[in-house]
Formats: structure tokens, C-alpha cells, sequence
């Protein structure tokens, strides 16, 4: 049987209100907990602080934010961002610059 | 940086059972188990509250009334949605007054004797056919909606009421609309040939009737001032029997009857109406208004059905009785509104001549004049006329914890109280307040035995309307 709360709702507007926590639980979630899955798109990402490199690319196992956020928003992943054009004129972009924190000065690309 | 939470404005109701909290600003309600309320009254006189700074069996109650938005971030601040114009809001209900002239001398009539202070008028059949194409042009996205045929006594009219019907449901068909037709009448000159004419168009039907004859007949009388409860009774029968929709009793007491509610209520039940409220009479002169004693025997009647309420909803039954019945339904949705009722806002008046009012109590009165079907509805009269009328409530009902589900009360009788007997602002609080209190309570007992699942849908139904 369910634990009847302390405190317990009684109308509708109560109702709502509490399940308005309900919604807040389940928006975030660890990415390590669970079976490993590589989620989709830039808005379900967490790339900056996301601890290990999903890509086969450099910067390998990079948490900088700025790494991240650089490559994220690259390549087959589609985002309005200053970055290199990854699909077609700078497909090595990232190869110059294995660590982007370091040496975001070597990119040279209009 | 931790944060610091601070009390929304909420009230308790202790008493038998557990105790319950209602949130002023949503309306919500929720009970507390005791060692809640325990942590609540400890922590009550505490501005500033820093949760990681609590011992931690409170702390668990203390994020329990976070979650409910008891407490919340000392920074947050109400997000006020911009109140509706006007104009903004479809038309769901026009009461037409199709007769402002009426054959009974009510003692506490506040339409002077139906004719809202003008000479005896009747609507003309175009007048009406014409307001019925108002309300369905100026329905919105409303597949449904009401036309109440008002008064004086409205079957004085029934060549503009026919009108109506037959425009409405034509015009309605052919625009894919339904009107629902409801009537307010003093059910003395039902007969046959009109029950019929409402049976067969669905039309609700309210008959104002104030009880057994010794009551009704004081407040009652007709024009040669003898009463009149004996001529109703006797044409209810075919009103009653096969009715396709409920029949109300509608009854008005003044405050020396206040005492007699419940016999009232059980005569009424006793005649064969499906369902009946009853209104505490609007004091259109200052001996209309009441003492301390008869308000308290006011409360103690309504105390008193609504401690029936809840033992017939233990059978699994409903008693009809419409005050509890609309009162339930806010309660159980928690619904807030930003004016305190339709009037003027999706509600209008016609009166006899075509002249536009934002309620019929105030029709006649040329300071809430809006416009007429020549010309249209003039929102900017009924923003200016309940901006005058309210100038500064809101600042006095802001410290008030009924006021989500009050919102200043009736614009009529805030009008007649303060405009016209010249009484001061908050004559009726103290009634409001112990009329919503008592409605909490009789929710949460329901609640709690479980009735409030059963008649739920019932509720939900009814504050829609």
C-alpha cells in the first residue's frame, strides 16, 4: 500500500501542485546511472561537465566546458554556434587543436 | 548559497480530525497529519526559513509544506497574469429581461416590483430575436451557450420568449451552436400549454418559492396583497411531473426567516424539486439588515444542511442543495478567478428596451449602462463602472484569506451596502468568510470518507457551469 504522505493534498489545485514535483523528478538525471545510452541532439546534452568523450575524436576524455561546448556544437550536430564548418571545408578541424583550451589559437578557419 | 524559504499566505482549520491548510493564492488544499501540523505551528513565527539549517525530523514536514507551496524562496513573488478585458471574453450567458413588469408585490423585491425603477415595459419579439443573434455572434469558440429569460415575472412575455426559442434554435443550427434555455419565473402563471412549450425545449426552470405558505405568503403576495403560495403549488404538479431537466426551487429569506432554513429546504424537497437554494435576501432597505443573532442562525441553518450533506453522501446519495453543491465545486478545483463573476466578463443583461447591463441585478441602474444591441456591447462603460465600484478592493481584501475564492464578493451588493445605504466596505465579509470556512470543512469531511471520488465528476460539471 502507498505511504499516505504528511502532508496530504486534498483538491484538485493541491493535486497539481504536487505533481508539478512529481515533473521536477524525472527531469534530471545523472548521465553515468542507468544503461549507458548516447542521447540524441544538442538540447538533451549535458556537454559541458559530461566526463567522458562519447566521439572518436579529439579531445578524448576532455571535461573543459569550452572543449565541450566547441565540438558539441560541430559536425553532424547541427547548432548555430561560431564553430568551423565540420561537414565540408574544415573536416579536420579538430585534429589541429587536440585540446581546444589550450590551443584554441591554432584555428585558423573563417 | 542556501536557500531561504518564507511562508505564503495560508490558513489552518483545526477541529475533530486532521487538520487542513488552504493556500490562499491557489486555493489549494491539503491536510496535515499530526506531526506536521506539529512542525507548522513550531516553525509558523519563523520569517526566514534555511531548511539545511533545520533538525532533520523537521525537515522532512518542512520540505513537505515546500512542496505544497506553503513555503517558498523568500525572492519569489506571485506572477500576477494579466486580469481579461472585457471585450476579451466571449459571451457564454445573456438573461434576457423579457418582462420588467410583474404580478407580485415581493416585500424585498430589488427590481421595484420587476420594473428596475422604469415604467412596466415587455420585450419586443424582434428586441429578443435580435439579442439572440448578439449572443451567438459574440460566443467565441463556445459550441454552447445560455439564454436566461428574467424578470419581473417572465411568462408575463411569452410571445418574445417563444421569439427567442425558435431564433435560437434555428440560428443555432445553422452556425453549429446550442443554446441552453433556463427561466426564472414566479410559477404563477404556469400552465399546460407553457410546461409543455419548456418541456419540450429543455428550458431549467427556477420557481421562486420561499417555503411553506406561512413563509412564502409573507414575502410573496400578489398585487392585491394576498399570498400566493397556494396558486403555485397548485400548477407545479404538471411542471414537475416528466420534467426532462431538474426543476429548482429558488427561495429568498429575510433575516427574521433565517432560523427556519431547514424546514424550509425540507418542505421544498417534500413538493417534488429536484434541487434548491436558497439566498439570504440582498438588503434593498436598512430593515433588511441583520442582526448579530439572526446572522448566526443564518450560519447555524446552513451548518445544519450542510451536516446533512455529508451523512447522505455517506449513503452514496447527493442532497440537492445548490448553495453547498456550487460552493463544493470551487472548493474541490481549487478555482481562483481574477473578478469576483462573470458580470460583464462572457455574462450581460438585455434589458426590456435592448439596453446592455453587465448583471440583471443591475440593470435600470444608468450608472452600469454598456451599451445596447443597436449599438453594441461598450466595454469601456463596464470596465469604467466596476473600476469605480472597486476602486481600492483588491487593497482591502489583500490581507483577507478568502480572496482568491471571494474576489471582492457581489458587484450588486457591494453596490447597494456601500453606494446606496451609504454602509461602510466589509458588511458582508465576516458571512463570506464563515460560509467558505464551513464549505472547506464539509469538503475535507467528505474527503476523507471518500465521497468527494464518487460525486467528483458531478462537482467538476457544475463549476464549469
Amino acid at each position: 500500500m502507498k505511504k499516505k504522505r504528511p502532508i496530504q493534498a486534498l483538491n484538485a489545485k493541491a493535486r497539481a501542485i504536487q505533481s508539478l514535483l512529481d515533473g521536477e523528478g524525472k527531469t534530471v538525471a545523472a548521465l553515468q546511472q542507468g544503461p549507458p545510452a548516447m542521447p540524441v541532439g544538442c538540447t538533451t546534452i549535458f556537454d559541458t561537465g559530461w566526463e567522458t568523450n562519447p566521439r572518436p575524436t579529439y579531445p578524448v576524455g576532455n571535461c573543459q566546458s569550452s572543449a565541450k561546448d566547441f565540438h558539441g556544437c560541430a559536425g553532424d550536430c547541427w547548432w548555430p554556434a561560431q564553430v568551423p564548418d565540420g561537414l565540408t571545408n574544415h573536416q579536420d578541424f579538430d585534429k589541429q587543436c587536440p585540446n581546444v583550451a589550450r590551443d584554441w589559437r591554432v584555428l585558423k578557419y573563417d | 548559497m542556501a536557500e531561504l524559504l518564507s511562508w505564503t499566505d495560508h490558513r489552518v482549520f483545526t477541529g475533530s480530525g486532521e487538520a487542513l491548510i488552504f493556500g490562499v493564492e491557489e486555493a489549494s488544499l491539503f491536510s496535515l497529519n499530526h506531526k506536521a501540523h506539529e512542525t507548522l505551528l513550531k516553525w509558523r513565527s519563523t520569517e526566514l526559513i534555511d531548511l539545511d539549517k533545520t533538525p532533520l525530523p523537521d525537515q522532512e514536514m518542512l520540505q513537505g509544506l515546500r512542496d505544497a507551496q506553503i513555503l517558498l524562496p523568500a525572492t519569489w513573488q506571485k506572477v500576477c497574469p494579466t486580469p481579461p478585458k472585457p471585450g476579451q471574453v466571449p459571451l457564454s450567458t445573456l438573461v434576457l429581461e423579457v418582462a420588467q413588469d410583474c404580478n407580485l408585490r415581493c416585500t424585498y423585491c430589488y427590481a421595484e416590483s420587476g420594473t428596475y425603477g422604469a415604467a412596466p415595459c415587455l420585450l419586443d419579439p424582434d428586441t429578443a430575436r435580435q439579442a439572440v443573434h448578439h449572443l451567438l455572434d459574440n460566443s467565441g469558440d463556445h459550441k454552447h451557450v445560455t439564454l436566461i429569460f428574467f424578470g419581473g415575472e417572465p411568462l408575463l412575455n411569452m410571445q418574445a420568449i417563444r421569439a427567442a426559442v425558435s431564433e435560437a434554435i434555428l440560428y443555432g443550427e445553422k452556425i453549429d451552436k446550442q443554446v441552453h434555455f433556463s427561466i426564472t419565473t414566479n410559477g404563477t402563471l404556469l400552465d399546460s400549454e407553457i410546461v409543455a412549450f419548456l418541456h419540450d425545449n429543455r428550458v431549467s426552470v427556477a420557481v421562486s418559492l420561499d417555503g411553506p405558505g406561512h413563509i412564502h405568503d409573507h414575502n410573496r403576495p400578489d398585487e392585491k396583497g394576498n399570498g400566493t403560495y397556494t396558486e403555485i403549488v397548485s400548477r407545479l404538479g404538471v411542471l414537475l411531473k416528466n420534467s426532462p431537466v431538474p426543476v429548482a426551487a429558488r427561495v429568498t429569506l429575510t433575516p427574521d426567516q433565517w432560523h427556519a432554513m431547514t424546514e424550509v429546504y425540507d418542505h421544498l424537497i417534500g413538493l417534488g424539486f429536484h434541487e434548491v437554494g436558497i439566498a439570504p435576501v440582498s438588503p434593498v432597505n436598512k430593515t433588511l439588515l441583520a442582526t448579530h443573532v439572526q446572522q448566526t442562525a443564518l450560519l447555524k441553518g446552513f451548518e445544519s444542511l450542510a451536516d446533512r450533506f455529508v451523512s447522505t453522501a455517506r449513503k452514496g446519495l447527493v442532497l440537492p442543495f445548490s448553495n453547498l453543491l456550487d460552493l463544493l465545486a470551487r472548493i474541490h478545483l481549487g478555482q481562483t478567478r481574477a473578478v469576483s463573476c462573470g458580470a460583464g466578463f462572457g455574462y450581460m443583461a438585455v434589458d426590456a428596451k435592448g439596453e446592455f447591463f453587465p448583471c440583471h441585478r443591475l440593470t435600470g441602474q444608468a450608472d452600469f449602462n454598456a451599451g445596447s444591441l443597436a449599438e453594441g456591447i461598450n466595454t469601456d462603460s463596464i470596465t469604467s463602472c466596476l473600476d469605480s465600484l472597486n476602486n481600492g478592493r483588491s487593497q482591502s481584501c489583500s490581507k483577507c484569506w478568502a480572496r482568491s475564492l471571494c474576489v471582492g464578493g457581489c458587484h450588486y451588493e457591494n453596490h447597494l451596502r456601500e453606494n446606496q445605504l451609504g454602509l461602510p466596505r466589509g458588511t458582508s465579509c465576516n458571512f463570506i468568510r464563515s460560509w467558505l470556512d464551513l464549505g472547506i470543512r464539509t469538503y475535507a469531511e467528505l474527503r476523507s470518507d471518500g465521497a468527494i471520488a464518487a460525486m467528483g465528476q458531478r462537482l467538476e460539471q457544475r463549476a464549469q457551469c
